[in-house]
């Protein structure tokens, strides 16, 4: 290899290899300002009251102790709110992906008459909303105020969602389908044992996103319910939150010093970690396939 | 061609219907647009979008059908033959898992459901449940959720009622309770509930008695010469080891709004309230007080010599608690919240006792100025709404629980408290957090004058509260009750440009002492501001003030 050449070389290698570190460092800045928080709130709920309170705790817990923790478990309604949540979210979640998928499929077929308008309708539900009194008096009028399926109702089919999965089901090849109504299939058939199978990476992401809404879900929570005890884990935090100086005031005075209102508050929100990071192992692939999904073509 | 017609029409159809129904908001849940909308959905719905409608326009008529109804008040169905059901304010536990829901029960005999409205957004979430014909037989709400509700006439008036099974209700609440919560004529349309304790000091700051001896003081400075004077000496006496005094404390507490100026020294200058009223009955604002700019030159002076925290403007609640607590601090703002988390703390971090803290409540000035608002205001109000099918079991419910309101509020003697040799109650801890803990959120009446007996030993479960309470309030009542004012605006309802304007006029107040206590400002940019606020709504606010407390105190006398 000639000088040049070589020289050459040496500064794609050299020039790539300050762009790596220069990204390393970047990275790592970004990742600890996302866990060096977490870290600070999980030391709070096991560290010592004193210290909570006068500030001592940052990355490591100060004393050790798990009565904060024992308390938002035992005496607060936690368990009733993840109760709540899982329900909300695993049968919502079922049911916004069979609606989603059972409408995506047909709307991708030119042949389904009045698709378009179809279509349309979903576009315009899209770009506008009807209001937040409207939707309420929608279920109410349903008899299904209070209950969970005004949790997971207005949320069964998500416009944006329908489009992504419409535009995979069209993207996929018709031969396949065609033979496999040579054979005899029908649509459900077609549907169930060619498509779906075909699109795991879509219903994957898909599953995602409706998981994370639902889970997410507060205000429509706080809208459509009045009870205490049809409270979701979000809604639950936000309460614990809102009203921990008259909870430390009324309800933890003469009790011990561990307890106090940002012990507790720590507490409960490390308790609430727990769930999404025993479950984020087995899906961090389908958040990647997600973010990549609509970039790769061909 | 035709077909791409048929699909424009269409669309335009659907986009103006969804326009139609997208521009809806809570108000328009009564009128005919909206009734358009949700006739897509049920008749149902459309009926009680219009039932709403109705209510509104027929509120004209409602004294002339209080005054038919007089006679016609309907019997209640009795304990254990109706379910009630309560909405109330948001609370971070489940009402009716709590313990107090079976004490209720069991003195009253009712079987009561429970709900509550949402931390964020309750005023809208109360008037879509109100207007979607929501079936609850007591509502406990807000000042100006009550006032809401009673313009757009969702209220049951309650004289009939009140006169019937509400007995105890009516002679324990005071003629000036009453009257806020009353039309012009005398309708009554809410329970009012008041703050127990008439003159507390509510914000005061708590101090190192240990450091501040060290330092050769050796008491509580009372006026704010002697305080002046001490925060030299800690300054000389320590230098840069301590912050001499943290502060402000934004929490709002009990009246305590959020002031970036200690009321303990604004006390000294005569400033007890953004509104005041003078003698001669004008409504003025606290920038117009003769003694506001001495008091700006006050706050200035200390931030300039280093008696002040040098965060003072970035400082929230939770670092002020954390900075005294931490032992860094040796005088800081505080209010019972917060001392009662910061107490127990500083005792096991430094190993000092309860004898090495002092409070100090209100400053006197040079000339004896010493003023200070009473806390006497309408908290909650509980209502009766106009749907409401066992209106008089609710009342009696309510009048029951009075009837109970010791042992409900406060529990069994020899249980929960017992009566100390100056026969003031004395709660037992833990039991009395335990079971009586959460009672506050079940109140919907007391007997005002027993209650402001009563109220002191729920500030009494907790040391470190009763310690501050005691000094800055008991005391304070007992030796110099002469400081405390009158709440001018203790029973003003909400108004139009209060509720538009007063909030943004605080902060800019806050923003200028702040830039004052930086150094970007100086009291000679008083007049800058002055007009300022004048054009941001501070005159129409006036107005609307001068003309509410010139007519209820005129109908008072």
């Amino acid at each position: 290899m000639s000088k040049e050449k070589q020289k050459a070389k040496e500064s794609v290698l050299a020039s790539e290899k300050f762009f790596r570190g220069i990204a390393y460092v970047f990275m790592t800045i970004l990742s600890l300002m996302a866990i060096l928080p977490c870290l600070h709130v999980i030391s709070k709920a096991v560290s010592t009251g004193e210290n909570v309170i006068s500030g001592n705790v940052l990355f490591w817990p100060r004393g050790f102790q798990l009565e904060a923790i024992s308390y938002v478990l035992k005496e607060t309604e936690f368990f009733n709110a993840l109760k709540n949540s899982l329900i909300v979210t695993i049968c919502g979640t079922a049911i916004a992906v069979f609606t989603t998928i059972t409408t995506a499929y047909p709307l991708s077929k030119s042949s389904f008459k009045g698709h378009k308008v179809i279509t349309m309708f979903y576009v315009i539900s899209m770009v506008f909303y009807g209001g937040m009194v409207p939707a309420y008096m929608v279920v109410r009028t349903l008899g299904i105020l209070d209950t969970y399926a005004a949790c997971i109702l207005p949320f069964a089919i998500v416009p944006f969602n329908m489009f992504v999965m419409k535009s995979y089901f069209e993207g996929l090849p018709e031969s396949i389908e065609e033979s496999a109504r040579m054979d005899g299939a029908g649509d459900i058939k077609i549907l169930t044992a060619i498509v779906v199978p075909m699109s795991k990476p879509v219903i994957a992401t898909i599953t995602l996103l409706y998981a994370i809404t639902y889970w997410n879900n507060y205000f429509h929570v706080t809208m459509y319910t009045k009870s205490a005890s049809m409270r979701t884990l979000q809604v639950y935090l936000y309460n614990v939150i809102y009203n921990s100086q008259t909870f430390a005031e009324n309800t933890l005075n003469g009790l011990t010093i561990n307890i106090n209102s940002e012990g507790i508050l720590a507490a409960a929100v490390t308790m609430s970690l727990v769930p999404i990071v025993a479950l984020y192992p087995f899906v961090s692939r389908y958040f990647i396939q997600g973010i990549t999904i609509g970039s790769v073509k061909g | 061609m035709k077909k791409r017609r048929i699909s424009v029409l269409m669309a335009a159809v659907l986009i103006v219907s969804t326009m139609v129904s997208g521009c809806g908001g809570a108000s328009s849940a009564t009128t005919a647009a909206a009734s358009k909308a949700a006739a897509a959905a049920t008749t149902k719905a459309a009926t009680a979008a219009a039932g709403a409608a109705t209510t509104k326009a027929a509120a004209a008529a409602t004294t002339a059908k209080a005054a038919a109804a007089k006679t016609n008040v309907a019997a209640p169905k009795g304990p254990g033959k109706v379910q009630l059901k309560r909405l109330g304010y948001n609370v971070a536990f489940d009402p009716n898992k709590d313990i107090m829901a079976s004490v209720i029960k069991e003195k009253t005999g009712y079987d009561v459901q429970y709900f509550t409205l949402p931390a964020q957004n309750s005023d809208e979430k109360l008037a879509m449940e109100v207007a979607g014909g929501g079936d609850y037989d007591v509502v406990q709400c807000s000042v100006n959720q009550f006032q809401t509700l009673k313009s757009q006439g969702a209220l049951m008036p309650l004289n009939d009622l009140l006169d019937a099974y509400g007995k105890d209700v009516k002679s324990g609440v005071s003629e000036d309770s009453w009257r806020a919560c009353s039309d012009e004529n005398g309708t009554i349309y809410g329970i009012p509930y008041k703050y127990p304790h008439p003159q507390e000091v509510a914000a005061f700051m708590v101090c190192r008695l240990d450091l501040m001896k060290a330092a050769g003081i050796t008491k509580v400075p009372t006026t704010i010469d002697e305080f002046y004077n001490d925060l030299v000496a800690l300054k000389k006496f320590y230098g840069d080891k301590y912050i001499i005094l943290s502060g402000p404390f934004r929490a709002a507490s009990e009246g305590n709004e959020n002031w970036v100026f200690p009321k303990t020294i604004a006390s000294a200058f005569g400033i007890y309230n953004d509104w005041m009223v003078d003698k001669d009955g004008k409504v003025y604002y606290m920038t117009e007080s003769p003694n506001f700019q001495k008091m700006i030159d006050f706050l200035s002076k200390c931030s300039k010599e280093g008696l002040l925290d040098p965060d003072w403007a970035v400082n929230t609640t939770d670092t002020v608690n954390e900075k005294f607590s931490g032992g860094k601090s040796i005088i800081a703002c505080s209010n019972r919240a917060g001392v009662s988390s910061t107490t127990p703390a500083i005792i096991k971090n430094l190993g000092i006792g309860y004898d090495d803290l002092g409070y100090i409540a209100a400053l006197s000035g040079s000339d004896g100025t010493c003023t200070y608002m009473r806390t006497e205001a309408i908290n909650q109000v509980t209502v009766i709404l106009k749907s409401c099918k066992n209106a008089s079991d609710a009342i009696n419910w309510i009048n029951l629980k009075q009837q109970n309101q010791l042992f409900i509020n406060i529990g069994v003697e020899g249980t929960h408290f017992t009566y100390d040799k100056d026969h003031k109650i004395s709660p037992i801890n833990p039991i009395f957090a335990q079971e009586r803990g959460n009672s506050y959120w079940y109140i919907d009446s007391t007997n005002e004058k027993e209650y402001a007996e009563e109220w002191p030993s729920r500030v009494r479960k907790s040391d470190a509260q009763w310690a501050a309470f005691q000094v800055t309030t008991l005391d304070v009542n007992k030796n110099t009750p002469k400081i405390f004012v009158n709440n001018d605006f203790a029973f003003k309802p909400s108004s139009e440009n209060y509720s538009t304007y007063n909030t943004s006029l605080f902060k800019s107040l806050n923003d200028y002492i702040l830039q004052v206590l930086a150094g970007t400002k100086t009291i000679n940019d008083l007049d800058a501001f002055k007009k300022e606020w004048a054009n941001a709504g501070g005159e129409k606010v006036r107005t609307e003030l001068q003309t509410w407390y010139t007519s209820f105190y005129k109908n008072k006398k």
